[in-house]
């Protein structure tokens, strides 16, 4: 019902249910307007979220599951946001939990309404965004590949992998370096050695 | 075996149920553990002994086999890898076993272990238990099924007994035992016995040289400044933030539980502050133990690898250390042989250049050189560490004595009396592997080749420079991706001080490069040739090595004055007590211990003759007195656990005559850590004792404790057996058992132990896809909040997200908050203003948005965890074990594998290979299959690696990577 449907597109659409929620207030890096949505946030073209705070679902247990319902299957991806406003959270994040969890929804849970507006700026801002940054894709420059390699050994420090640098000169001398060569090494103790010659000297597969 | 074992097990034995034994450290555990094991006979039952660490193993088995036992009372392993068959066999024979808690858990849970043949359990190391560990969960079970084996407890760690509230008797609830016995050192029959005939103890004070006082000075007053700013936050009790604490590893314990509730809450700069004093107190060990030169490799490693964030490093102090560091190896001076004074600004300016270690921030600093450009002279100072110079004197005095008695007693030279063995025992292999250098070579060779490695670590540097110089060569010298160090060459404007300081390591470096090829051509290489090349101070003249190492160095080398003589070794008689327990158990056990005996072209060599010496490493926790039965041991690295070990084989061999020396420094942090950690433990056991008086112990009728939560356990742990007559009325769903998958891996974790408290079956096997199976629909994967943002950063999460969604209709994602930490990620405060991409929060909205069928749980802890599988559970049907053990196991052509588990892998080896570049996905099982090993990998040549790889290019790539140079700075 937006009249300006590009300028809607880039915003967070907020239902009218929402007017006089201070969360509204931390929404700063993201537009967002009034709307007749049946969410409570509309933050894409198939991603919704419903506010929730624990404080209020002590008082109506039954809101969330009938703000559901209303939700029907229009979205792929559902959000619970849940303001975590009181100090004892077992029981009622339990029945949230299991509510959000049996009918489809992801839950999210924020301490603070800085932290639930985040959240919400967050997704619709990520909307389109490739998944590289939680893909463990690293920095590509030698030291960080070394590094990065030689840490899976657990213990082993970025000091640990510069001392082995420098004293073998190059990784696959590290790899074939002598229990003793390593014990040599400032800083390597004896359990970091033997972890180390382990890793590289003990087969990858230990029963064939 | 000494009386006090004796009444130990004597005690311990008095109460069918078991108990726990608290001892001092070094009164050997081993050796107690041991007699009990030959107290053994196969008709009680199986006698299982859970997870001693590796060296505690290996010195049960020595001194069992010490005692010509019985072949079933010697303990063998149970592994993970014997089919279950056998095991059977082996948990009804009778024997004493070793066996993981893992193991025993699983076959517990799995009937795999007929209990009423199990006789009782051991555990050497009850510190390290807590209610909801692994081993409380293996007793809990066993006592349910046979209330009859007994639980015999151990611990020589009585400081860690006594961490957290009321921790002896909340380990004894769990360990369902009520007899606690305390043997702490100064116990009456302990202290009676091992003081009857204590060993002979000369105690020598080595002053430190100038230059260490000063940085142990500096560092203290870093130490200090780092604290005080921990101070500032106002988050952790001040009481406790004092240096003294800070000389120990516990002290990273005592602000990590204090600041753990709040962590994921802490700015940088305290999480920076609690890292930066970890390397401080590092740097105050290693200045006893490492050489000098050593000393400023790893300062400069240090400074290469940590400068750019630590705080520590820009401390007012800080200079101080690497100033004097350095100093004590060498000094600059102008050609024309004015020295200089380094001035304070330029090294400023020198640190912070190093700002960032993979690229070039060098500034150009403003620092005006001083008028000539004659350039600077290196002059080699290496000072030596005063305790090798004492060493080699108390040696020297130990064989005049020999000598003597040779003489006097001519032929009657019993052997059996007196071997004539001296051991060095140091803290590390290192030290160890140096000092027999030291007595073979003489010190200054020792510090000349020290030099030589550190000189040449920088050449490699120049070498570099002068290739790059020449035009599109950039993978002659093997640096990836354009990353090269600072060089020189793009430094050449600069004239600051700190680059003619950097101009003449190059030289006195390329030097000695130069040198050592010539070296090659010619016959016997000898450094010290080339170290006339040098301005030295030390007079140093070609050939003369032989003639004026060793003793005799002070007088034309630079080495303090005040390096102790005889005379001024002060002799003190030791009351007993000592400390240190740094070394934590592991070994390599391998080499036991070093052995050298001069050769006669030694003893020729040296002025003096020195007795046969053999060197130990504590840290290979080996029974080394019982071995070598030493007459002399020189304790250069001081340990009041080895002490204590000392005194205990003294009292067992009461006839033999034993001299120790203990080589302290004077003044120094080492003194002061090995008298706290004394007084460290005595306050443990007092607190212990007064704990013991206060203790309430729940028991039942037949005088068996009842253990933890007794009241509100024991309805749980029988609701298999009679839960039909308990639960008559309604409740359908509380009828049938529960029960939940469990990955193998995940029962390194508690949450397993407290779903079976709740009255779920638990059922382990080796799962390739989740940690947890609740139904045939939900699989759960568990982070805790570290786990969490590790595998965030790793990528490792998305994965796991990945093949969950494709395997299960709902992929749960369970964040484990720990209860005594906050349940939140960050204060609102900590939020910022920007949507940034390293936030938690924008890490969980991707993951949301890229897997919206993910749903996810946050729980607040272990026991709320439990709850909500519970509820989850309650309408959906029960999993499928052979079902969920399929699930994403990689199939080739159709093929399943059934056998690919975990515990067949070196799960870090498997790790290291697919974080190579070039090695991916896809290709990665085919290089395992063609390779035995990474140290084979190294080796493979081109070709091989192509045909493992599918592919030149990734070859290539791997190859190029293996081979490169480690770009070295200075």
């Amino acid at each position: 019902p937006s009249s300006h449907p590009t300028q809607s597109r880039n915003a967070i659409l907020v239902s009218h249910r929402q007017k006089g929620n201070p969360l509204l207030k931390h929404i700063r890096n993201v537009r967002w307007t009034f709307s007749d949505v049946v969410c409570d946030y509309l933050l894409g073209q198939s991603s919704c979220a419903l506010y929730l705070s624990l404080r209020y679902h002590l008082l109506h247990p039954d809101y969330l599951y009938y703000r559901i319902r209303e939700l029907q299957k229009n979205f792929k991806l559902r959000v619970v946001l849940c303001h975590v406003d009181v100090e004892d959270v077992l029981k009622p994040l339990l029945e949230v939990t299991k509510t959000a969890l049996l009918h489809d929804c992801t839950l999210l849970c924020g301490w603070s309404l800085e932290e639930c507006g985040r959240y919400l700026e967050t997704i619709k801002i990520y909307e389109n965004k490739p998944a590289d940054i939680i893909q463990g894709q690293m920095d590509t420059d030698y030291l960080s590949r070394l590094s990065h390699a030689l840490t899976t050994v657990r213990h082993v420090n970025k000091t640990d992998v510069a001392t082995l640098g420098t004293t073998f000169g190059s990784l696959s001398n590290i790899m074939g370096a002598s229990m003793e060569d390593l014990a040599r090494c400032p800083g390597i103790g004896e359990r970091k050695v033997k972890r180390l010659f382990d890793t590289f000297h003990e087969p990858f597969k230990r029963v064939e | 075996m000494v009386q006090f074992h004796e009444q130990i097990i004597t005690e311990l034995l008095d109460d069918p149920n078991g108990g726990l034994v608290i001892l001092s450290s070094g009164l050997s555990l081993s050796k107690l553990i041991s007699s009990l094991l030959l107290l053994h006979s196969s008709s009680q039952g199986t006698l299982l002994l859970l997870s001693p660490s590796p060296s505690l193993k290996s010195r049960i088995l020595y001194h069992i086999k010490e005692h010509n036992p019985e072949p079933s009372q010697i303990p063998s392993e149970i592994a993970a890898d014997l089919p279950a068959h056998h095991r059977h066999t082996l948990y009804s024979s009778g024997s004493i076993f070793f066996i993981t808690p893992r193991i025993l858990i699983v076959d517990l849970l799995t009937n795999k272990l007929p209990t009423s043949n199990i006789a009782g359990l051991i555990l050497p190391n009850a510190h390290s238990l807590s209610e909801t560990s692994t081993e409380a969960f293996i007793v809990r079970i066993l006592r349910s099924l046979n209330p009859d084996a007994y639980i015999r407890a151990f611990s020589d760690k009585p400081h860690a007994m006594v961490s957290g509230f009321a921790k002896a008797e909340r380990t004894m609830k769990c360990l369902y035992v009520r007899k606690l016995h305390l043997w702490p050192r100064f116990q009456v029959c302990v202290s009676q016995e091992l003081e009857k005939e204590p060993p002979v103890v000369v105690d020598i004070r080595v002053p430190m040289t100038k230059y260490m006082m000063g940085i142990q000075k500096a560092i203290i007053e870093v130490m200090d400044a780092c604290l005080k700013e921990m101070r500032k936050t106002n988050k952790v009790d001040v009481e406790d933030l004092t240096v003294e604490n800070g000389l120990f590893k516990s002290f990273d314990e005592i602000v990590r539980r204090q600041l753990d509730p709040i962590w994921h809450t802490l700015g940088k700069k305290t999480k920076q502050l609690v890292s930066d004093l970890k390397t401080l107190r590092k740097l105050l060990d290693y200045l006893v133990r490492y050489d000098a030169v050593t000393y400023l490799r790893y300062l400069d490693t240090l400074r290469i690898s940590e400068s750019f964030r630590s705080v520590w490093i820009f401390a007012e102090a800080s200079y101080k250390i690497f100033d004097y560091a350095k100093k004590r190896v060498y000094h600059l001076a102008r050609s024309d042989g004015v020295k200089l004074n380094e001035p304070r600004k330029s090294l400023k300016n020198k640190k912070r250049k190093f700002k960032g270690s993979d690229k070039d921030s060098r500034e150009t600093d403003g620092t005006p050189s001083t008028s000539s450009n004659a350039g600077l002279v290196l002059e080699e100072i290496l000072e030596e560490a005063p305790k090798w110079k004492v060493l080699r004197e108390v040696l020297e005095e130990i064989e005049e004595e020999r000598q003597k008695q040779v003489i006097s007693r001519e032929d009657v030279l019993v052997e059996g009396e007196d071997n004539g063995i001296v051991l060095v025992a140091c803290k590390d292999e290192r030290s160890c592997l140096q000092l027999e250098e030291c007595i073979i070579n003489g010190p200054k060779k020792v510090m000349g080749e020290e030099w030589k490695k550190y000189l040449l670590s920088k050449v490699k540097l120049r070498d570099i420079a002068q290739q790059k110089k020449k035009p599109k060569d950039p993978k002659g010298f093997g640096i990836l991706d354009g990353v090269t160090p600072i060089t020189p060459a793009q430094n050449a404007k600069t004239s600051s001080f700190s680059k003619q300081e950097h101009d003449a390591l190059l030289a006195a470096a390329s030097e000695i490069r130069n040198q050592d090829e010539k070296d090659n051509a010619v016959e016997d290489p000898s450094w010290s040739e080339f170290g006339v090349q040098l301005r030295g101070k030390g007079k140093r003249k070609v050939g003369t090595r032989e003639t004026s190492a060793i003793i005799g160095v002070s007088g034309d080398y630079n080495v303090d004055k005040k390096a102790s003589t005889n005379d001024q070794n002060e002799i003190y008689l030791v009351e007993g007590e000592f400390y240190e327990t740094t070394h934590d158990g592991t070994s390599v056990g391998k080499t036991i211990f070093r052995k050298h005996t001069n050769s006669d072209t030694n003893q020729a060599r040296n002025t003096k003759p020195l007795p046969p010496v053999h060197f130990y490493a504590l840290e290979n926790d080996q029974p080394i007195l019982d071995i070598l039965k030493p007459s002399v041991v020189i304790v250069y690295h001081p340990d009041m656990t080895f002490v204590r070990e000392i005194e205990v084989y003294k009292a067992e061999n009461p006839s033999t005559r034993l001299k120790v020396y203990f080589l302290f420094y004077e003044d120094s942090t080492e003194v002061q850590k090995f008298e706290a950690s004394i007084q460290r433990e005595n306050g443990a056991f007092e607190s212990l004792i007064r704990q013991k008086s206060m203790m309430m112990i729940p028991v039942n009728q037949d005088g068996r404790c009842l253990g933890l939560n007794y009241s509100t356990l024991e309805p749980d742990l029988t609701t298999s057996q009679n839960s039909i007559t308990r639960k008559a009325g309604g409740r359908k769903e509380a009828d049938k058992e529960m029960q939940v998958i469990v990955d193998m891996r995940e029962f390194m974790s508690s949450l397993p132990n407290v779903l079976h408290q709740k009255g779920m079956r638990i059922i382990p096997v080796t799962l390739e896809v989740g940690d947890y199976i609740l139904s045939p629909l939900i699989c759960v994967e568990r982070k805790s909040i570290q786990d969490l943002f590790m595998s965030f950063t790793s990528g490792r999460l998305y994965h796991q997200v990945e093949t969950m969604v494709r395997y299960y209709r709902i992929p749960v994602l369970l964040i484990e908050f720990s209860q005594d930490k906050s349940f939140s990620f960050q204060s609102a405060s900590d939020i910022g203003d920007d949507v940034t991409p390293n936030s938690i929060i924008s890490k969980l909205s991707l993951l949301a948005l890229h897997f919206p069928r993910l749903r996810i749980i946050w729980s607040r802890s272990l026991h709320a965890t439990a709850e909500i599988f519970t509820s989850l559970k309650a309408n959906q049907d029960e999993p499928d074990e052979t079902k969920a053990i399929r699930v994403g196991v990689p199939s080739e052509e159709g093929i399943v594998e059934n056998d690919v588990r975990a515990e067949n892998y070196n799960t870090s080896a498997v790790e290291f290979l697919r974080r190579l570049p070039g090695v991916t996905d896809s290709n990665y099982r085919a290089v395992m299959d063609g390779c035995k090993s990474l140290a084979e990998l190294a080796l493979l040549p081109m070709e091989k690696l192509a045909e493992l790889m599918g592919g030149q290019k990734a070859a290539r790539t791997l190859r190029e990577f293996l081979d490169a140079k480690y770009p070295t700075l200075l």
